[in-house]
């Protein structure tokens, strides 16, 4: 786990019992779409092949029963077991149902982001929540290329600045600090 | 074969001890926030601050906890939760070695 800095800028704040508004610049808004574009693309790409099955199709079981080979969405749609004869299972059974919650989570950012007026958001906690979802997920994604696990932070700063990784870090902090504010002005409602 | 053994033996052994409790369990992962950690274990759980904070930093400095126990189907739904929050979860008998 990790601590994101402070740095003085807004991101979320509470407005009220039950809203919270953060307002983004027009480029911040635009790579915040992007990416969060990027996850409903990349959960798209995993399809099942059960249309003849409309059984199936219906209690939400998917045709996959091995883990994804792509190391990003093998991170967003993890084993549950260690044992790989229940993780198969588990996963063919669950799996549709948490690619079509992570995906829900992307759309209600996403559609949040196209509608604000000005680049001002406002989100109910429900909404919020979905944002913190989908938010993770993205710095999960980013954190798998970014190779959070081997690279320590102090390796990540040192990046050469012609370095694309570099831009990539930098959106990378910048999304912890933004998620870190909703958090807080989420926690500050639940005390 | 083996694995077939392997599966009635497991299957055989569910019937005996079918009140045997689960465990879910939270993994270290250095991307997801602390204060993240703390807010969905509050948010799916219904822990205070101060259990759920307890909770993150045994995961931050142990690298693992556990966070819930009880039926096998009620440890697979929380963890199907905790993915949708992007934790990582996994759930096992409590006897199990990790």
């Amino acid at each position: 786990m990790t601590q994101s800095s402070e740095e003085q800028q807004r991101g979320f704040r509470r407005h009220g019992d039950n809203a919270f508004i953060a307002a983004f610049s027009q480029s911040e808004s635009e790579v915040l779409i992007n990416l969060v574009e990027q996850i409903i693309e990349l959960l798209g790409e995993r399809k099942d092949n059960h249309s003849d099955d409309p059984l199936a199709v219906m209690v939400g079981i998917t045709s996959h029963d091995s883990p994804p080979e792509d190391d990003v969405l093998l991170r967003l749609l993890p084993n549950a077991y260690a044992d790989q004869v229940d993780a198969s299972e588990f996963r063919r059974y669950t799996e549709a149902t948490l690619r079509t919650k992570k995906t829900a989570h992307a759309m209600s950012m996403r559609i949040d982001l196209k509608s604000a007026t000005d680049g001002c958001v406002e989100v109910d906690r429900d909404g919020a929540n979905a944002w913190l979802g989908a938010m993770n997920d993205i710095r999960l994604a980013l954190g798998v290329r970014l190779k959070v696990e081997e690279n320590s932070h102090e390796d990540l700063e040192l990046l050469a600045p012609d370095d694309p990784l570099r831009g990539v870090y930098a959106v990378y902090g910048w999304l912890g600090w933004l998620q870190e504010s909703l958090i807080m002005a989420l926690m500050d409602q639940a005390l | 074969m083996v694995k077939i053994d392997e599966k009635i033996d497991e299957a055989v052994k569910e019937i005996f001890s079918s009140d045997r409790p689960w465990i879910t369990i939270v993994w270290d992962d250095p991307v997801n926030l602390m204060s993240y950690v703390t807010y969905v274990l509050m948010e799916l759980f219904g822990f205070t601050r101060e259990k759920a904070h307890e909770l993150m930093m045994k995961v931050h400095t142990e690298g693992k906890a556990v966070v819930s126990f009880g039926s096998r189907e009620e440890m697979e739904h929380d963890v199907a939760r905790l993915h949708e929050y992007g934790l990582w979860a996994t759930l096992q008998r409590e006897d199990q070695n990790a």
